[in-house]
């Protein structure tokens, strides 16, 4: 589809954003889901200190933007739209959050608003990534192919597959994935119970799972987004510790925003990490992929 | 500058997102600058008795003035009997937020005077 056969330029017909709003719906709730019926998200929402959630809510807020940016669906967008198409899909993760908070019955009116704001701000940062990545990923090939919020193009260029790029999608990933079963009581709960050399299989565990899931599985979009597959074992093992430190940092990231640190010695919240780096390292690699590779 | 072309309704979205994110950013901010982070200040009041169908039910709110939230704070009421003797029941809020209140019941078998009850919260976890 060309830009010049569009008779209003690069703007898109207000039905063709309606649709891709609703896409971007249906994925901030298959995104969130989890953690809007889990009541330790909500108490995180009013445990957490008002600089912790607005750091959160920041880091959220960039990650969002660099997913924009790097997602390989709207490499030839500006910056100034990618920062627009942020501040849409927050707004409509803040939006859809409150109104899922409060029909669950977890905001009242007579709740104090630091209670209130600080639940949705736990709620709406996933919301609004699952959003981007629902309007991104969801949609159909066909007439309203498969663009994100904002971005008129019509072509899909190759994905960018460099050093930012493949950090910032596998932080994404990692998040959206991690993020589900970090704030459960069993992460603290395993990573008490398990020995130190279960901690370390399970670290053996994640390393090999990003290995395979990017080298050897044929996974969606690996061989297109993975472009030193050919170069040797060196460039493979480096790509699957960068993906796997990623992993560890973005869940490290997250229970500390939960509070799961407080009070711990080095080697227990390390565990705590390990613990929840394999989910973070299954999105970090699987995740990563399935938010890159273009929905053709 | 690269022009940024938007139909009427995502201007609306974007006029909104706008909207709510720098709120959301102002007021955390704002919030941040004010509480210096004091302990959980827990106070109880009691409500007036109601009869119910095997017991007098008194309602007790618990309000929490600090600028951290208090978790399984425990409140023990004691009414005191013509008698001298005491009865005593007891309620535990599983959490109270900062600058929030809880509300909940505790239930007696005899008639409870209100100038013959007391309540007080007897302890509660820092999360």
């Amino acid at each position: 589809m060309s830009q010049k056969g569009r008779p209003d330029g690069r703007k898109r017909r207000v039905r063709q954003s309606l649709r891709e709003y609703a896409r971007g719906i249906a994925g901030g709730l298959l995104f969130s889901l989890p953690l809007l019926y889990t009541m330790e998200v909500w108490w995180a929402g009013f445990v957490a200190r008002p600089p912790r959630l607005l750091g959160y809510f920041l880091v959220g807020f960039l990650l969002l933007f660099a997913y924009n940016r790097y997602s390989g669906l709207r490499r030839d967008a500006s910056w100034l739209e990618v920062a627009f198409e942020a501040f849409e899909e927050m707004g409509l993760g803040l939006v859809l959050s409150v109104l899922m908070l409060w029909l669950l019955g977890q905001i009242q009116t007579s709740m104090p608003m630091s209670e209130i704001v600080g639940k949705v701000v736990v709620e709406g940062v996933t919301a609004a990534i699952g959003i981007s990545v629902g309007s991104a990923q969801l949609g159909g090939s066909g007439e309203d192919d498969g663009q994100g919020m904002g971005a008129g193009k019509g072509q899909k260029d190759d994905p960018d597959t460099g050093l930012a790029a493949q950090l910032v999608l596998a932080s994404c990933g990692a998040i959206l994935f991690a993020s589900n079963v970090a704030p459960t009581e069993e992460i603290v709960m395993i990573a008490a119970e398990a020995s130190r050399w279960k901690v370390l299989g399970l670290a053996l565990f994640s390393l090999g799972l990003c290995a395979l899931v990017l080298f050897y599985s044929g996974f969606r979009g690996s061989d297109r987004l993975i472009p030193d597959k050919d170069q040797g074992w060196i460039a493979m093992l480096s790509r699957t510790v960068v993906n796997y430190a990623v992993a560890l940092a973005a869940s490290a990231f997250i229970l500390w925003f939960f509070g799961r640190f407080a009070g711990l010695s080095a080697a227990a919240c390390l565990a705590q990490t390990v613990v929840l780096g394999v989910a973070g390292a299954l999105g970090a690699s699987a995740g990563r992929l399935l938010l890159q590779s273009s929905s053709s | 500058m690269s022009r940024v072309e938007k139909n009427r309704l995502e201007w609306a979205v974007f006029g909104v997102g706008l909207v709510l994110v720098l709120g959301t950013v102002g007021f955390l901010a704002w919030d941040a600058a004010q509480g210096g982070g004091s302990p959980p200040d827990l106070s109880v009041s009691l409500g007036s008795p109601e009869r119910r169908a095997e017991a007098w039910a008194v309602p007790v709110t618990v309000r929490n003035r600090g600028e951290e939230t208090a978790e399984g704070a425990h409140v023990e009421v004691v009414l005191e009997l013509p008698d001298g003797t005491r009865e005593e029941a007891e309620i535990d809020f599983a959490f109270v937020p900062r600058g929030s209140k809880r509300e909940g019941w505790v239930q007696f078998l005899h008639s409870p005077a209100s100038d013959r009850l007391t309540g007080r919260v007897t302890g509660y976890e820092q999360p």
